[in-house]
């Protein structure tokens, strides 16, 4: 088993890029993670994320077209490696593990 | 609204992004932020603020482009180890050399910051006040009919501050500080004589900031009984636990002239700090006194100059414009005096608060404040002393560089550029300095107890809060580093490879050459600082030993306070005692100051004449010239049944000065003329010599003693210093019959007599010690100079010897180097030095006058110095068996 560092909000941000599939850029990231699971980012927070997991191999980037709209400025679609699904399939598993070697009686409150 | 986020790109936000971020992230994260404006359409005016935050968001490591380019990075930091590593193998093979160095730059450096921190706390003072910009100090000029200044109080009348307040705008606030007369203070069962109390008007915490620890400055004086404490009266009082007590409230008695008054503690305020130029420890509300004394003396306007009044103004208020309106003030209030305005004979002048301790020294200060004149002579002195240090090291370090030319030659041949030779040498000076400051701050921490009291203050060095020190201190690194290290670097960068590498320069160094002109510059500062110490300290001995005119040694001072009653028995029962020659009462008394002039005329014949002059005074009895042995000229002294005051009519003796202001050079045809004092119109009876009853600061003015009953607060024992236990014992014995509440406090005359001159023994002693921190590091520099000197010259010493040289000869020949410095520096140093001690010789009517003696002494002492530092060396130089040194090769 390798060894994949995924941090919390790492996780959350790879998993929204897989989710957006070739529509996940800087700004649609960020408000899919507002809007979906109600929490706040900064550009900062986000692009930190991104470029630090671009740097582990986790994501890829490709240029996308100049529109109007962002003062001709172009965009950078990131798409999940093959890495990258590697290491949310690790977190997940690793999740998974846990929760099942959690006993019965662990969640059994009040009774 | 499309195009819009372009213009993102010009705000200094995005600016400061795109210089600090990878530039291949900028694009889409811009865009991103363009984007989003739109998106979230956030409005024109908090754009600004928005983009700010999301820049500084951005800024994290991960997305910022490297500050330095490694590779670049990794050179200069070998380069810079490199340096490092010669640097430190040099200060080790030569290890007196670097001793030498670190002694000279750590002393120099101790030395400036010593005088660092003095200057700095002196130019601190009254700075905390909140509106210290704004607060005058409202004192009063007093002018002769001829237009002269005649005194300048630091004090006003009663009525000054409120009227100032209600006739000029600009004048917000105005308080006045009054003194009580010590009254006696009661809390409980405990009783603390003669506490210093202190009223104030209401508008005081409105001008000055007092921080209150219990209490406020809103409530403080709501009570016309309020007593505000600070932390060490309440601490005084109450004990150490103050704060717990709950003070407010408590009621603390006073007692004044047998009259008893109930006061409530209204608050406790932090102590003032040193740097102020009033200490205060209990305050209490001026209306007391005011309803005590009385309208008329609170609306008194003229005269009567015992209440220390400040003003605050509106912010930037025109002070000059303040002053020259404020002629109008007194045509206003006080009539015309002999027909022309009382305007042409009173001023106001408004000190700004922050020049008070450093440029005032009016009549009656506060507290004695200190001088511009000292913070300039030091940070001249710190200066210098820095120059020395510095001028020391390039010194050292060039005539070192026999010992390097082989290193310097070796590097060029390997391909080493002038640039990194300077670089080395500068390295080495910088670490020399940053090795010297941990000795320096060590060296001020011991010093600083014994320059505390010095200079009475409580210097600390504090890096923690005194970020200016801090800031200082690295400045002075790189300085010293820099002006140390620059010399020796251009000068041995500059020789040549192959020259270096023989061994020796292709042209001898000239007789003028640089070194010498730093060694004659050293010399010339010894020279000046040992010139100026040996006219400071002639000057004093002068002051100490002249005859004062009067005796001031075995006489005891003994103030008596208002209540005192029953002179004659008093002095009787001290007369009892054997060991008590003579007692004399007077109002004031010699080393004090004189009584302001009443107003007097002369009479020739019937005609009263005004004085043009001022004619001061002072009450006495009948055993005041006898006690102080002052000789009369003419005349008789007084009887003892005259008194002016009961009699209303005036009893006086004159001195010569003012005999001779009258007109008459032979004192005995005065006698018995009149003269007209005050009200008091009666006959000279006697003329005294001259005798110094101020300061010798001042001169002999025209003086007028008269004979009272009464008003006679000082009493002057003069007693037989064999016995001198008993003999105080006598006399506290005898006080406590007579004054049961206060305790006795006499002070010898001659302490008094020292006291007038403190601040010149300060001065003299400051200046001492930094003499002696310039020999110290000069001769540390001689000792490295002659080590070079002989170095160079020993086959010229080897071939002389042969050659049948005498041992004299050879000393001669290194001795005549160091006269001829010595004699440039000075003809250089001396007349500027003599200008300078001049000027402050001035500031004596009588001073000494600086003869051949005092020229020439400095002069000795650094030959002697010289010969002591450099003696050893030559000596044994001289002593060396010539086949040794002309051998070497």
């Amino acid at each position: 088993m390798g060894d994949y560092q995924l941090g919390e909000f790492e996780e959350i941000v790879l998993l929204t890029v897989a989710v957006l599939y070739d529509r996940a850029y800087g700004v649609s990231i960020k408000e899919e993670i507002e809007q979906k699971l109600g929490r706040k980012v900064s550009t900062g927070a986000l692009q930190t994320a991104l470029r630090r997991m671009e740097n582990k191999g986790y994501l890829d980037n490709k240029w996308g077209e100049a529109t109007n709209v962002r003062g001709g400025k172009r965009k950078k679609y990131f798409l999940v490696t093959p890495f990258g699904k590697k290491a949310l399939d690790h977190a997940q598993e690793s999740r998974q593990k846990l929760w099942s070697a959690i006993p019965k009686i662990a969640f059994d409150f009040g009774k | 609204m499309v195009n819009k986020p372009t213009h993102i790109d010009t705000t200094y936000a995005m600016r400061l992004l795109r210089r600090l971020i990878k530039p291949e992230y900028y694009e889409d994260i811009a865009g991103d932020l363009g984007e989003q404006i739109d998106l979230y359409k956030i409005k024109e005016k908090v754009i600004f603020w928005w983009l700010w935050k999301e820049v500084i968001l951005l800024l994290h490591p991960s997305l910022l482009r490297p500050l330095l380019k490694f590779e670049k990075l990794k050179n200069s930091n070998i380069m810079l180890v490199n340096y490092l590593r010669i640097a430190s193998r040099q200060f080790k093979k030569y290890k007196m050399n670097t001793a030498i160095n670190l002694i000279g730059l750590s002393t120099g450096m101790a030395a400036c910051i010593l005088i660092f921190l003095f200057v700095q706390d002196e130019l601190s003072y009254d700075r905390h006040h909140e509106n210290a910009e704004d607060i005058y100090r409202v004192t009063v000029q007093n002018f002769t009919t001829d237009g002269d200044l005649s005194r300048h109080w630091a004090f006003a009348s009663a009525g000054h501050a409120e009227r100032l307040k209600e006739d000029y705008p600009s004048i917000t606030h105005a308080v006045r500080f009054f003194p009580w007369a010590f009254p006696d203070l009661e809390y409980g069962d405990q009783r603390f004589p003669g506490e210093p109390v202190i009223f104030a008007d209401d508008d005081v915490f409105d001008i000055f900031s007092f921080p209150f620890l219990l209490g406020s400055p809103e409530t403080a004086f709501d009570d016309i009984f309020s007593l505000v404490l600070t932390e060490e009266s309440a601490i005084r009082i109450f004990g150490n636990d103050w704060a717990e007590q709950d003070l407010l409230d408590k009621t603390i008695k006073l007692t004044a002239r047998g009259q008893d008054f109930n006061f409530k503690v209204t608050g406790v305020m932090a102590d003032m700090p040193d740097q102020q130029h009033f200490h205060f420890e209990y305050l209490a509300p001026l209306r007391l006194v005011a309803q005590a004394f009385g309208e008329e003396a609170m609306n008194n306007v003229g005269g009567n100059y015992n209440w220390l009044t400040y003003i605050r103004t509106s912010p930037n208020a025109d002070i000059p414009s303040l002053t020259q309106s404020s002629v109008g003030f007194w045509e206003k209030y006080v009539d015309p005096i002999r027909g022309r305005p009382s305007s042409d004979f009173y001023k106001f002048q408004f000190q700004p608060l922050l020049d008070i301790h450093l440029y005032s020294n009016l009549e009656g200060e506060y507290e004695t404040n200190g001088s511009i004149d000292q913070v300039y002579i030091f940070s001249i002195v710190g200066i210098l002393l820095l120059v020395i240090a510095c001028v020391n090291y390039m010194n050292l370090s060039t005539s070192h560089f026999t010992r390097r030319l082989k290193e310097i030659g070796v590097r060029k041949v390997l391909g080493s550029g002038r640039s990194a030779l300077v670089m080395q040498f500068l390295v080495e000076s910088t670490l020399i300095t940053v090795l010297s400051l941990p000795i320096a701050m060590l060296l001020v921490w011991l010093a600083l107890p014994v320059i505390n009291d010095f200079v009475e203050k409580s210097l600390t060095l504090n890096l923690i809060d005194n970020y200016f020190l801090v800031l200082t201190l690295l400045s002075l690194l790189i300085i010293i580093g820099l002006i140390a290290g620059l010399y020796p670097a251009l000068f041995l960068s500059r020789i040549g490879a192959v020259q270096s590498l023989k061994g020796k320069l292709a042209s001898r160094p000239s007789k003028i050459n640089f070194r010498s002109v730093l060694v004659t510059v050293q010399y010339a500062v010894v020279l000046g600082l040992i010139f100026a110490l040996t006219v400071i300290e002639s000057q004093i001995d002068f002051i100490r030993t002249s005859d004062p005119g009067y005796r001031k040694e075995a006489i005891i001072d003994l103030p008596l306070g208002r209540s005192f009653e029953n002179l004659e028995t008093f002095k009787t029962q001290l007369l009892a005692s054997p060991n008590i020659e003579a007692v004399a009462y007077s109002s004031r008394i010699p080393t004090g100051r004189l009584m302001d002039s009443w107003g007097a005329n002369f009479f020739r014949g019937d005609t009263a004449v005004d004085l043009d002059f001022r004619l001061p005074g002072i009450m006495v009895d009948e055993d005041f010239l006898d006690t102080y042995s002052i000789k009369l000229a003419a005349g008789s002294n007084f009887q003892k049944q005259m008194d002016t005051f009961a009699d209303s009519i005036g009893y006086y003796i004159i001195n010569r000065t003012a005999a001779e202001a009258l007109g008459y050079d032979n004192p005995n045809d005065i006698i018995g003329e009149n003269l007209r004092y005050g009200p008091y119109k009666g006959r000279i009876y006697g003329v005294t010599e001259d005798f110094h009853f101020e300061s010798l600061h001042s001169p002999i003015v025209p003086m007028v003693m008269m004979k009272a009953g009464t008003r006679l607060r000082r009493a002057s024992i003069l007693v037989n210093t064999q016995r001198l236990p008993e003999t105080l014992e006598h006399i506290e014995s005898t006080w406590a019959d007579f004054d049961p509440v206060n305790t006795v406090e006499y002070r010898f005359l001659e302490d008094r007599f020292e006291d007038q001159y403190v601040q010149e023994q300060r001065l003299s002693q400051m200046i001492n010690v930094f003499t002696v921190v310039a020999i110290l590091i000069g001769c540390l520099g001689l000792v490295g100079m002659v080590g070079f000197l002989i170095d160079t010259k020993t086959k010229e010493i080897g071939v002389r010897k042969v050659l049948g040289a005498s041992v004299a000869n050879v000393l001669g020949l290194i001795g005549t180097h160091f006269t001829i410095l010595i004699g440039v520096a000075f003809i250089l140093i001396t007349p500027i030095a003599y200008y300078l001690m001049n000027d402050w010789l001035e500031t004596f009517v009588y001073h000494i006058d600086m003869g051949a003696l005092i020229v020439l002494l400095p002069v000795v002492i650094v030959m002697v110095i010289t010969a002591l530092s450099i003696g050893f060396q030559t000596i044994r130089a001289a002593l060396d068996n010539p086949v040794k040194s002309l051998r070497t090769e």
